[in-house]
């Protein structure tokens, strides 16, 4: 079986025939390989969330169709037939922390593997397991996940869904409404679960130090078309491009693109802090020999 | 210039037994017209102590004095009249129906005349940009949008003070940026004192003066060229550091020998090229 | 649900459309009064005449209305036939037991049938002609004389204004949830009925908690903006009464002449 996602003409309407008829997507092709960490990218409004919500099922395709590893999803794709592809993704939107509802953390975690017709042994030892994933402490676990700090609310929150035991995990914002600490262990958090869980991951977007950072693969949508999907490196070896697009740099990029103007020789633009701070240092160890 | 705000001997807890109080012992001046950041980790107490100022919470011990007036249960209705507040979360700010419904609310609430109020609507949302929106409804608008209706709603009751209580983390960059404009606008050019609460440091760092807050305590207060110099500190206490400062750290990382003081962007640009590009 | 709340209101810029909420409020609430003064083809035939008259000035399609009425069909059924075979007088038709069909009847149910319709035709014409928000407005304009009794109007105005300006945002809100706990497992509208009635369970208790969230916030807001009670306010929103609104009121006035008399005493 091929385990990637493929997007084949794929347009997606809301209200067709309303006065109100918006095209979200139009005659979008691409392919994110298997475990492949992907940031899609692109403003608010650029057709990003119905995209995702294609991954799960959420939404079915006006024209065109997806297949997810190896399930094809098209106009006619009936619901019940979606269950699979439920299990499959796992979607953690904006601020999922809004989904909680249970008396206990662990109990909260152990909500999909049940509905998933796991039994309650089998269910809460996968939510253990989740916990632990995702860091919470174990004191943590019996309480209510209402008394919880909103960072590990929203770690409960991810849990619940990788008890779902997904291989493409889908996140939206995920570090929205967090401070630097809780952002940047929560960054590390996914790569963890990249690296260590061989989860395939689409991260969606506004941070493009996290895109420099972390992803491999870039999607770059604008008014619900594909605009460009390529390396970081590659993405960002434009500026003028992004630029005209009205999209960000990484700040490091943004940096060091200063610097080549004053006249410093970077050759290839950086994209991550080490790497300047390593080009910056060899070239000061010349100076100085 | 005189204090606007003082505060001696601050000291809340939520529950009366809680052993770390959310605010402990706070002494803090606030100059009129200084634009100040209270930046800390969340739940290290900045939002209660914006809270605390405009009397929306009481504290158990300690003084707040804001122009003049002491802070009590008869003077909170004036001294709101001071200070105007733009929180969080866009949407749950959003009072009236629409968006010059919503600028009007606390017009209404001081029983100001109507021809003032469509006076002061329309003035406050030519401030804002947001006077051709002025019928939308709230559903029609994006974060950033709401969040300067927010602010339309603080100038048209023109207070001396205006506190933003962590007004741009639920912003996209571009909302982002429009608030931050406001608020320099604001602060230079309409003479406002400025308070912002945030964890976002590019905001901090267009401040006056820096004060960080941890378990409840003011830790550090001072400009933010000498606040961003504790660089690793800052970290530790689970805050950002400007991009200079943190490729600084890189760099000493590789053994090379760095400025010991805060470099801007420019600062930094120029100490590069005065090492890299000497002849 | 979406339908069912907001999609009444439909903008225009008709006649009826201007005419100010108190006005229209005052007009649907006495004509739902005298409309029990006819009883007889002429009366009714009057009463239709001015609907439909005013159904043409709000230049809204007849299809709305029409909708109005089916949504109650049964009602309307029950209590027609109630009427159509218990009321006895004039030629008989038709006897079964306690079942009489007889010339009163059939003409009591149509006429049974007319109320309906012209009751549904009326206050959904309110409702597509005016906005949630003017008829809070208005609501409140016209119980202003209740304060009197310490009935707190003001307030019970600015609640419902607020409740209908969150309508949106938390039928948003639900639709976000719905898809975070379908993406956990959860089938809405699918099942045993016991299912679908667990099933609401994720669902009811976030958007619970996200409502008192909100609610606390608002309030938290609308507390540093001044907000303090209904006394001493003033009002952004203007109702102006304009020389129409008494032209309406008048016609309606003349409306009562002529069904009184024309009706049989």
């Amino acid at each position: 079986m091929v385990m990637s996602i493929t997007f084949e003409k794929l347009s997606y309407t809301y209200q067709t025939g309303t006065p109100f008829e918006h095209h979200a997507l139009q005659d979008i092709s691409l392919t994110i390989a298997d475990h492949s960490y992907t940031a899609i990218i692109g403003h608010t409004g650029s057709g990003k969330s119905t995209l995702l919500q294609h991954l799960n099922g959420l939404l079915k395709p006006t024209s065109g169709k997806l297949v997810v590893n190896g399930q094809m999803i098209d106009t006619k794709t009936k619901n019940k037939q979606l269950g699979d592809l439920r299990h499959e993704v796992g979607f953690v939107f904006q601020f999922p922390e809004a989904q909680l509802f249970e008396e206990t953390v662990l109990k909260d975690i152990s909500f999909g593997p049940k509905n998933l017709g796991k039994s309650e042994t089998e269910a809460l030892e996968i939510a253990r397991q989740k916990a632990k994933l995702v860091n919470l402490p174990d004191d943590v676990l019996e309480k209510s996940p209402f008394e919880l700090s909103g960072g590990q609310m929203r770690r409960v929150a991810i849990a619940g869904i990788l008890a779902m035991q997904p291989n493409i995990l889908v996140l939206d914002e995920p570090t929205a409404g967090l401070d630097p600490k809780g952002r940047i262990e929560m960054m590390e958090m996914f790569k963890q679960l990249y690296e260590k869980e061989k989860l395939t991951i689409i991260l969606v977007t506004h941070n493009m130090n996290d895109v420099a950072n972390y992803a491999d693969n870039v999607i770059v949508l604008e008014q619900g078309r594909l605009l460009r999907q390529g390396v970081p490196t590659e993405i960002f070896s434009n500026p003028e491009w992004l630029n005209k697009h009205h999209l960000g740099l990484p700040q490091t990029t943004a940096f060091a693109l200063k610097l080549q103007e004053r006249g410093i020789n970077l050759q290839e633009l950086p994209l991550t802090e080490k790497k300047l701070a390593q080009k910056l240092a060899a070239l000061l160890q010349r100076e100085v020999k | 210039m005189s204090a606007i705000i003082e505060i001696e001997n601050l000291t809340y807890r939520y529950a009366p037994d809680d052993i770390i109080p959310a605010l402990d012992n706070i002494n803090l001046s606030i100059k009129e017209g200084q634009w100040l950041a209270i930046v800390g980790h969340n739940g290290s107490g900045k939002s209660t102590l914006a809270k605390a100022i405009d009397g929306l919470i009481a504290p158990q011990e300690g003084t707040i004095k804001v122009a003049g007036i002491k802070l009590s249960e008869d003077t909170v209705w004036d001294i709101r009249t001071n200070i105007g507040m733009v929180f969080q979360n866009p949407d749950n700010q959003f009072v009236g129906a629409d968006v010059e419904g919503d600028v009007a609310f606390g017009m209404e609430n001081q029983g100001i005349e109507r021809s003032e109020m469509v006076k002061r609507v329309h003035e406050a949302l030519t401030a804002v940009n947001m006077s051709q929106f002025a019928k939308h409804e709230p559903v029609r608008l994006s974060g950033g949008q709401k969040q300067r209706v927010a602010i339309a709603g603080v100038l048209a009751l023109r207070p001396n003070i205006v506190i933003f209580d962590e007004s741009t983390s639920m912003l996209d960059p571009e909302g982002h940026r429009d608030i931050i404009k406001l608020m320099k606008k604001l602060n230079t050019e309409e003479k406002f004192t400025v308070l912002s609460i945030t964890h976002d440091i590019d905001e901090a760092a267009l401040a006056d003066r820096v004060v960080v807050l941890d378990n409840g305590k003011i830790i550090a207060d001072d400009s933010p060229e000498k606040i961003f110099a504790r660089g690793q500190q800052l970290i530790d206490l689970g805050l950002d550091v400007p991009y200079p400062e943190s490729l600084k750290q890189e760099l000493a990382q590789l053994d090379v020998v760095v400025p010991k003081e805060y470099l801007s962007e420019e600062g930094m640009i120029d100490w590069l090229c005065r090492l890299l590009l000497k002849n | 649900m979406d339908r069912f709340i907001l999609g009444r209101y439909i903008n225009g810029d008709s006649l009826v459309h201007k005419l100010d909420a108190r006005d229209k409020l005052i007009i649907s609430m006495y004509f739902i009064v005298i409309i029990f003064l006819a009883n007889n083809w002429q009366t009714y035939s009057l009463l239709l005449v001015v609907v439909l008259g005013c159904v043409g000035l709000s230049r809204i399609n007849l299809g709305f209305f029409l909708k109005g009425v089916s949504a109650m069909i049964w009602l309307i059924i029950f209590t027609v036939l109630l009427q159509v075979f218990f009321t006895s007088g004039g030629t008989v038709y038709w006897h079964w037991g306690i079942l009489t069909l007889t010339h009163y009847g059939i003409v009591r149910g149509v006429y049974v049938f007319c109320r309906f319709v012209l009751i549904i035709f009326m206050s959904t014409l309110l409702t597509l002609t005016t906005s949630p928000l003017e008829i809070s407005d208005g609501l409140e304009s016209l119980m202003k004389p209740l304060k009197y009794v310490k009935v707190p109007v003001y307030e019970i105005a600015l609640m419902l204004s607020i409740a209908l300006r969150f309508v949106p945002t938390l039928m948003d809100e639900t639709q976000k949830i719905m898809n975070a706990q379908r993406s956990r497992g959860v089938n809405f509208g699918q099942g045993k009925l016991i299912d679908q009635i667990k099933a609401v369970i994720p669902l009811l208790i976030p958007l619970f908690v996200s409502a008192i969230n909100r609610a606390e916030d608002l309030a938290i807001a609308m507390e540093a903006r001044g907000y303090h009670g209904g006394e001493g306010r003033s009002k952004y929103r203007q109702q102006i009464w304009h020389l129409q609104d008494t032209l309406a009121l008048g016609l309606f006035a003349i409306v009562t002449v002529a069904l009184l008399f024309l009706r049989t005493w």
